[in-house]
């Protein structure tokens, strides 16, 4: 490509014999890791940030597993988790609090790492795929599927199809183009809005029994799960973290507005689609498993971003901190009220509710991301 | 840098919908010049860079990189060639001068290419050459208007491209903000790249552009260096302004006195 150019390219002057061993100072905050020609950067605050939340996310989970109607000491959970000592205890933590664990880490990073692929679409903090009706789609065909309409696809393929007519509406609505700013999300919340009267409408026409086994859906609960809904959560995050990962370069451009970003190269068409895809995907599978919990969207990046660096988009670090808030809300549910259980959607929307007034009042002139 | 590189339009027509805002337009940037695109509101200026910058897509004829058309090249490639700075750019907040400087390697780097010695290299350049030394490491937001803008322009700078299109760099700047940016953009072009700003200060526009291109509704008034286009006509027909024109003591441009609305 560069042959075309009659200015000489400086890396195939690198390429015909300058300096390969060179040594080349990396930017502050970062180090280089350099090998042969492929080369990377670590930023040392966003690995310390990661480690941070991992450490805190594993001390929570560990907590998780100790704490309920029967606790345990952490050296307990550790042997029961292991399948030695008392039979009960063993029990309780394997096949209780252990999948049900991996179920709030999962819907968590799933849904924290949606709400920080769409703000940064969109350029909006408030545009969280809960706020903008991906959520509500989401919801009211997986409702649909179980209260049945004759529908009887697994509530992870009607929640995908859910969630991808909202989005479709959504940005048809919004007319595309401009995904910034208040028409967008005026839009989705329209959407969200409909959506929802449709889950309360199918919920209303049906027997009171059909109606509680789809009520977990409309509030949130991670106590109403189906192992193939968190198998395809968990097959749909190994796929879609890395491919958000690799996108990473063009989302830290897609901040600065789309002149930008394409005047640096970022054929943003394209990528849009495949933001949008991956955070229709990651909310679609994450309510499936769990409801529409779509506060986490909103927090878990938030705290992500309050800790890490604003060089780039906080994609690992947004997901980890999803997966903490989902454990300690959890958490708090269970044990807030036990031996009664609040629906994780309940406790996470009491605590969103009030942060998303903090964000509104704090940050009234800005809503970038 | 050697100024050979060409941007040009052939009956280039942009349009917003269906309604047309440039028809037939036929311009060319001088290699190695400042070109001044001018003219009132809404003549279609900034609809006019960015169609040059590929930005806005033309409804016909085309924009030309030496002689070839620009919706054929890869979007990165483009960007190798061609910087340019929107009006209304805005950071991520707490970025550093030198965070956003290092985005403009982008075009440059890739996943498995991520910091080498030429980003580097290119990166010096562009704070030396912005004269931004001493603020590499301070929030975009604690910098001054000039300050600020230098560092945007320091941005495209470091995606080392040989053609630099600057949207109304200027237009929120106050006088001394201004002359920061301007004699940026002439060291710019003594470097032999070739720039092309949008200006609605036609006084600035005759004092550091070499070659003007003044317009309105769409269409072309006139084209040339400030001292052979600029009339006391012209003014009149882009601005509705009367005015005399007289020598600037210093350094012969054209300078507008005695303004009055026609």
């Amino acid at each position: 490509m560069s042959d075309t150019l009659s200015m000489p390219h400086r890396d195939d002057a690198e390429r015909l014999g300058a300096p390969v061993g060179e040594r080349v100072a990396p930017p502050p905050g970062c180090w280089r890791l350099a090998r042969g020609e492929r080369h990377l950067l670590i930023e040392r605050r966003a690995l310390g940030v990661g480690l941070l939340l991992l450490a805190v996310l594993l001390a929570a989970s560990l907590a998780y597993l100790c704490l309920g109607q029967q606790s345990l000491s952490p050296a307990g959970a550790f042997s029961a988790l292991r399948g030695e000592g008392d039979a009960m205890a063993v029990f309780v933590v394997q096949e209780l609090r252990l999948p049900r664990l991996l179920a709030a880490w999962l819907t968590g990073a799933a849904f924290a790492l949606a709400g920080c692929l769409m703000q940064t679409l969109a350029r909006n903090r408030l545009a969280t795929p809960g706020i903008i009706g991906i959520d509500n789609g989401a919801t009211a065909f997986s409702v649909a599927s179980v209260v049945g309409l004759g529908v009887s696809l697994a509530p992870p393929a009607m929640a995908m199809v859910g969630a991808a007519t909202a989005a479709a509406i959504t940005f048809g609505v919004a007319s595309g183009g401009d995904t910034r700013g208040y028409r967008f999300i005026v839009a989705g919340i329209g959407i969200g809005a409909v959506f929802g009267a449709v889950t309360q409408l199918l919920l209303a026409r049906v027997d009171i029994d059909t109606a509680n086994a789809a009520y977990p859906w409309t509030v949130g609960t991670l106590n109403a799960r189906s192992s193939g809904a968190v198998t395809g959560l968990a097959l749909g995050l190994a796929l879609a973290g890395p491919l958000a990962i690799a996108l990473a370069r063009s989302l830290s451009l897609m901040r600065f507005g789309d002149a930008v970003a394409r005047g640096l190269g970022v054929e943003l068409r394209r990528r849009r689609v495949q933001v949008l895809a991956l955070s229709v995907l990651l909310t679609a599978l994450a309510v499936a498993v769990a409801g529409p919990v779509g506060m986490v969207a909103l927090i878990g990046p938030e705290i992500a971003r309050s800790l890490a660096s604003p060089r780039g988009v906080p994609l690992t670090a947004s997901a980890l901190a999803g997966a903490l808030v989902m454990v300690l809300a959890d958490l708090t549910g269970r044990l807030l009220l036990a031996p009664i259980e609040l629906p994780v959607g309940i406790v996470t929307a009491v605590v969103g509710g009030p942060w998303l007034l903090w964000i509104l009042l704090r940050t009234a002139k800005r809503t970038s991301p | 840098m050697t100024p050979s590189h060409r941007l040009e339009t052939r009956s280039l027509s942009l349009a917003y919908g269906r309604t047309p805002i440039i028809e037939e337009l036929a311009v060319a940037l001088p290699p190695g010049k400042v070109t001044a695109i001018v003219g009132p509101n809404g003549c279609g200026k900034s609809t006019l860079l960015a169609g040059l910058a590929r930005l806005h897509a033309p409804s016909a004829g085309a924009v030309l990189l030496d002689g070839e058309d620009i919706r054929r090249l890869p979007t990165r490639e483009l960007a190798r060639r061609l910087a340019l700075l929107p009006q209304e750019a805005t950071a991520p907040e707490g970025l550093t001068v030198g965070e956003l400087i290092r985005f403009g390697r982008q075009p440059h780097q890739g996943w498995w290419r991520q910091w080498s010695g030429d980003d580097q290299r290119a990166v010096e350049a562009a704070v030396v050459a912005a004269g931004l030394e001493a603020l590499a490491e301070r929030p975009l937001e604690a910098l001054s208007g000039g300050q600020r803008q230098r560092a945007w322009i320091a941005m495209t700078i470091a995606q080392q491209t040989p053609l630099l299109l600057l949207d109304e760099p200027t237009s929120a700047l106050d006088l001394g903000h201004q002359l920061e940016v301007f004699e940026l953009v002439r060291r710019l072009a003594a470097d032999g790249r070739t720039l092309a700003l949008v200006l609605h200060d036609l006084a600035s526009a005759c004092r550091y552009a070499d070659h003007l291109i003044a317009m309105r509704d769409g269409r072309i008034v006139a084209q040339g260096s400030p001292a052979e286009v600029v009339t006391e006509a012209l003014v009149h027909e882009l601005y509705g302004v009367t005015c005399t024109l007289i020598p600037d003591p210093a350094s012969g441009a054209p300078l507008l006195a005695d303004l009055r609305r026609a």
